[in-house]
């Protein structure tokens, strides 16, 4: 930015912050590139709230998404689920405005809402026609802090995650072992409960579990607006501030974080399901998404899984005909995760079988260099991930939004494509022999159980 | 702003429809090839053959080994698909622009000098039967399936576009190669681009695709309309063990040149459309019973379903499906009332703009409008049209158009936990018919 639109900057926000309370001064932090053309704006409001703002004229729409810093993560035993449960209750009444009103009314603008949560946040994306940008700040500005919660929204929302949770995990094969896999490889860590929650936990949850939640979460300064869009600066932060400006801080809570203990041995699980063929399922401990080896460890796995040409692909499915899909990814997560891999195996094949081809594979990705040919190719493929997601407005948000409550950069995309770039040999071969070992691995074995007794709720009866 | 406002047709390409939106916010180019033939060209007792043939296309391109092909369009930075449906098939393309020329040659051998070689149509045919046996796990999916089978029937859009257990089997070398011969002429391809390519490199690309290709005109569609089958049938699909329902109710639809094509778009938005519809509110908010709830309305070249998808507990099945029927029934009796209309025309005018955000859906719209023979002004005109309806218009195509009379309700559960209840719910049932999940039908 020039000096002079810096000044202009600096002048309007002077203008701006005249008369307005503490919470509600607006401070410009800095500027981030985004890419070789785009850059995002920094700033934060007096109460806390912070505020990522990326102008973007392709299209007469703006993206609005508020990532609040909690997620399963912050949840405790007895409680798992609360957080998602409360992404649920975010749709329903506000204060003046009856429930269903919130959702009625940006359909009618032409938006197009959701929200999602996960292990280390809960955010809401709005994507409107540029001329509805009023109302969406008027209507996000009041849940953040005047939210109902009443007895029958509670119940019926209840209702409403325990049927999501039938659909994703009980009924569904791979949902349900990839909750195994987790409670099985964690131990201590938060993480190793499922973000929809326990059936027994989703139906246990009180209005006040609710009310306390959103009492210490959901305050401006555990919240991040990121805007992208064709919305002038000056206008839209003019909007921000008197509907945000207001809002109180929270006391939030230091993080009851409970370290993993590395683990020493190799985990396994047998379980029967009602599918018709064998599945293998396991995950390594791997690092957290800010830690060095995080991108190398990454490409390793899109050289050994994923696409057509990667080696298990053509080992496991092709060459062997041994499986009908595999796919691995390594946990973008602020702590520890896994690296999880996922097979799926033709009628007749163990899932053992399975396993011997993958240890034999990452015997090989720990002996023998990957050739600079394979390095480039899982590079490409993820380069051309990170652009296919940045074709609209709300897929910048995503990204911005997620790299910022994952690694605070909000830019770190791109970063991260150079890092990936630079991955060498010799950096693939070290996260091969330092995390792909047996030792840090849990595994599932699923055997396929046509019979009305196969393992319903396998992992929440292992807790 | 249109779809058509910004997408350009070009026509010195050899004759063949050209579309293109050039865009240089992202250093990526989108080619779509559509193809006016689907998987109804399939010979009978051989569907999935059309399918099989896309992916065989991409595995063989210019005699290579498919490892060799795999492996050149992740290096280029490139993604290509096919998607086969029943009246179209699209090739797919995704390249970072500084590969494009290189990618292009891969695509002209995709496209016109597939290999086509009979060991791997064989490798590929027992991928496609293990597929099929692993898309057992998915309820959603068996449920559209049976739907689709037993409500269209012995009309070919009740056929599988993917084949069967039976019929995967038995396509040959020879089929696959008559079905390629067949769809792969001159006058079948639409071709569409997007992103960061001009006018010139756009039309040379169509045309090094084109002219490798024989000349020929496109196969006629002779698919008839399909017809209801009288009644009320209940399908119920028995797997074991399940704690949820997977329900699919639906009649016959809407065809894009009924006159009422637009009203009734309207009178599903307001139904079961969107989140604040009708059916949202009526299953999920107020009775917690379904994760989603919503009604659909597909297009097609000829008259497609309206359909209605929940998914309660099994407890709730029963239920369910009667709420959904009485919402069926009231929507018929009483209409849509003046103030939902309203609503709807807002929320279907306003948020149209999610549709032509990006060069990608802009060029898509006009390549549907071809590759399905919509009516030449049919996105032009859409917001218009969409004005245009009035509360008497919206309540006689619901009249005219939805059944409650005819209809097919699929359930995919436990059949020994909610075949009772299911088929209490559903009054004046003609036929009951309950099969294996499994079944190789």
């Amino acid at each position: 930015m020039s000096s002079s639109a810096s000044k202009l900057r600096e002048k309007r926000l002077s203008e701006l912050n005249t008369g307005a309370t503490p919470d509600g001064q607006i401070a410009h932090l800095e500027t981030v590139a985004f890419g070789p053309s785009l850059s995002v704006e920094r700033f934060r409001f007096g109460n806390g709230l912070e505020l990522l703002f990326c102008e973007d004229h392709s299209a007469p729409v703006i993206a609005y998404h508020t990532w609040f810093r909690v997620g399963s993560r912050h949840e405790r035993e007895g409680k798992t689920g609360l957080a998602h449960l409360f992404e649920h209750l975010m749709f329903n009444e506000v204060e003046g405005r009856k429930a269903g009103e919130f959702d009625r009314k940006l359909e009618e603008a032409g938006a197009e809402s959701n929200a999602s949560t996960w292990l280390d946040f809960t955010q809401y994306n709005v994507s409107i026609p540029k001329d509805q940008l009023p109302l969406v700040v008027q209507l996000e500005s009041e849940r953040m802090s005047r939210l109902v919660l009443r007895d029958p929204q509670v119940k019926s929302e209840k209702e409403v995650v325990a049927n999501e949770r039938r659909y994703r995990v009980d009924d569904d094969v791979e949902g349900a072992v990839s909750e195994l896999l987790w409670a099985t490889a964690f131990e201590n860590h938060a993480y190793r409960w499922p973000t929809i929650g326990w059936m027994k936990d989703i139906e246990g949850f009180t209005t006040e579990d609710c009310l306390e939640f959103y009492r210490t979460y959901y305050a401006p300064n555990n919240a991040v607006l990121v805007i992208v869009g064709d919305v002038a600066e000056a206008a839209l932060l003019k909007r921000l501030s008197a509907a945000y400006g207001a809002l109180p801080a929270s006391t939030l809570p230091i993080e009851d974080v409970r370290p993993e203990p590395p683990q020493t041995g190799e985990r396994r699980v047998e379980v029967s399901k009602p599918t018709a063929t064998e599945k293998l399922v396991v995950g390594y401990h791997s690092p957290a998404m800010g830690d060095f080896d995080h991108p190398a460890l990454s490409l390793l796995a899109e050289v050994l899984f994923s696409g057509r040409a990667s080696r298990l692909h053509q080992k496991l499915v092709r060459e062997l005909e041994l499986a009908t899909e595999v796919r691995a990814f390594v946990g973008p997560f602020r702590d520890p995760g896994l690296f999880e891999l996922f097979v799926s195996a033709r009628e007749g094949t163990s899932a053992e079988r399975l396993l011997e081809v993958i240890d034999a594979e990452f015997e090989r990705v720990q002996s023998e260099p990957i050739s600079a040919e394979e390095i480039a190719r899982a590079a490409a493929r993820l380069e051309l991930g990170l652009l296919a997601g940045l074709e609209t407005v709300d897929g910048k948000a995503s990204t911005l939004g997620f790299y910022e409550i994952v690694l605070g950069r909000p830019g770190a995309a791109f970063e991260r494509l150079d890092t990936t770039r630079r991955v060498t040999a010799s950096d693939l071969i070290r996260v091969a022999r330092r995390y792909l070992l047996p030792r840090y691995r849990s595994v599932i074995l699923v055997r396929p159980d046509l019979s009305a007794e196969a393992g319903a709720d396998d992992a929440e009866a292992a807790q | 702003m249109s779809a058509a406002a910004t997408v350009v047709r070009l026509e010195e390409a050899g004759g063949a429809t050209v579309l293109l939106e050039t865009s240089r916010a992202l250093p990526l180019v989108s080619i779509s090839v559509g193809l006016k033939t689907g998987s109804l060209i399939d010979p009978p007792g051989k569907e999935g053959t059309t399918r099989l043939l896309s992916r065989l296309m991409r595995r063989t391109a210019g005699g290579l080994e498919p490892q060799v092909i795999d492996t050149r369009i992740d290096s280029l930075g490139a993604s290509l698909s096919a998607d086969v449906v029943h009246s179209t098939m699209i090739f797919q393309a995704t390249v970072i622009s500084r590969s494009l020329n290189s990618f292009v040659d891969l695509l002209v051998d995709v496209l016109a000098r597939p290999g086509l070689a009979t060991a791997e149509l064989e490798r590929l045919q027992r991928e496609t039967l293990a597929e099929l046996k692993d898309s057992l796990d998915d309820d959603r999916s068996l449920a559209r399936r049976f739907f689709r089978r037993r409500f269209f029937g012995s009309h070919p859009y009740g056929r599988s576009v993917s084949g069967t257990p039976k019929t995967v089997p038995e396509i040959s070398s020879a089929d696959v190669a008559s079905v390629f011969q067949r769809s792969f002429v001159r006058d079948n391809l639409i071709f569409a681009f997007s992103g960061d390519l001009d006018a010139q490199r756009a039309s040379h690309i169509a045309r090094r695709i084109s002219e490798a290709l024989p000349s020929g005109a496109a196969p006629v569609d002779s698919t008839p309309e399909p017809v209801a089958v009288p009644g009320r049938r209940l399908v119920l699909v028995d797997k074991p063990e399940r704690t949820q329902t997977q329900i699919l109710i639906g009649c016959l639809g809407s065809h894009t040149r009924d006159e009422d094509h637009v009203a009734l778009l309207v009178a599903n938005t307001i139904f079961g459309g969107t989140f604040t519809a009708r059916m949202t509110q009526e299953v999920r908010s107020k009775r917690g019973w379904s994760y989603g709830a919503y009604s659909n309305m597909p297009f097609d070249r000829r008259r497609q379903s309206f359909s209605m998808w929940t998914f309660p507990k099994a407890e709730d099945a029963g239920p369910c499906v009667k709420l959904e029927l009485d919402m069926l029934s009231e929507l018929r009796a009483k209409g849509v009332t003046k103030s939902e209309l309203s609503w709807a025309k807002r929320y279907m005018v306003r948020s149209h703009c999610f549709a032509i955000d990006t060069a990608a859906k802009r060029v898509g719209l006009e390549l549907d409008q071809a590759l399905y023979d919509l009516p030449e002004d049919y996105y032009a005109h859409y917001l218009e049209r969409v004005q245009a309806v009035t509360l008497e218009r919206v309540n006689q195509a619901v009249q005219d158009r939805l059944s409650e009379e005819n209809l097919l309700v699929t359930v995919v559960g436990t059949e020994s936990v909610i075949g009772g209840a299911v088929r209490e719910a559903v009054s004046d049932l003609a036929s009951t018919e309950v099969v294996a999940f499994d079944s190789a039908d």
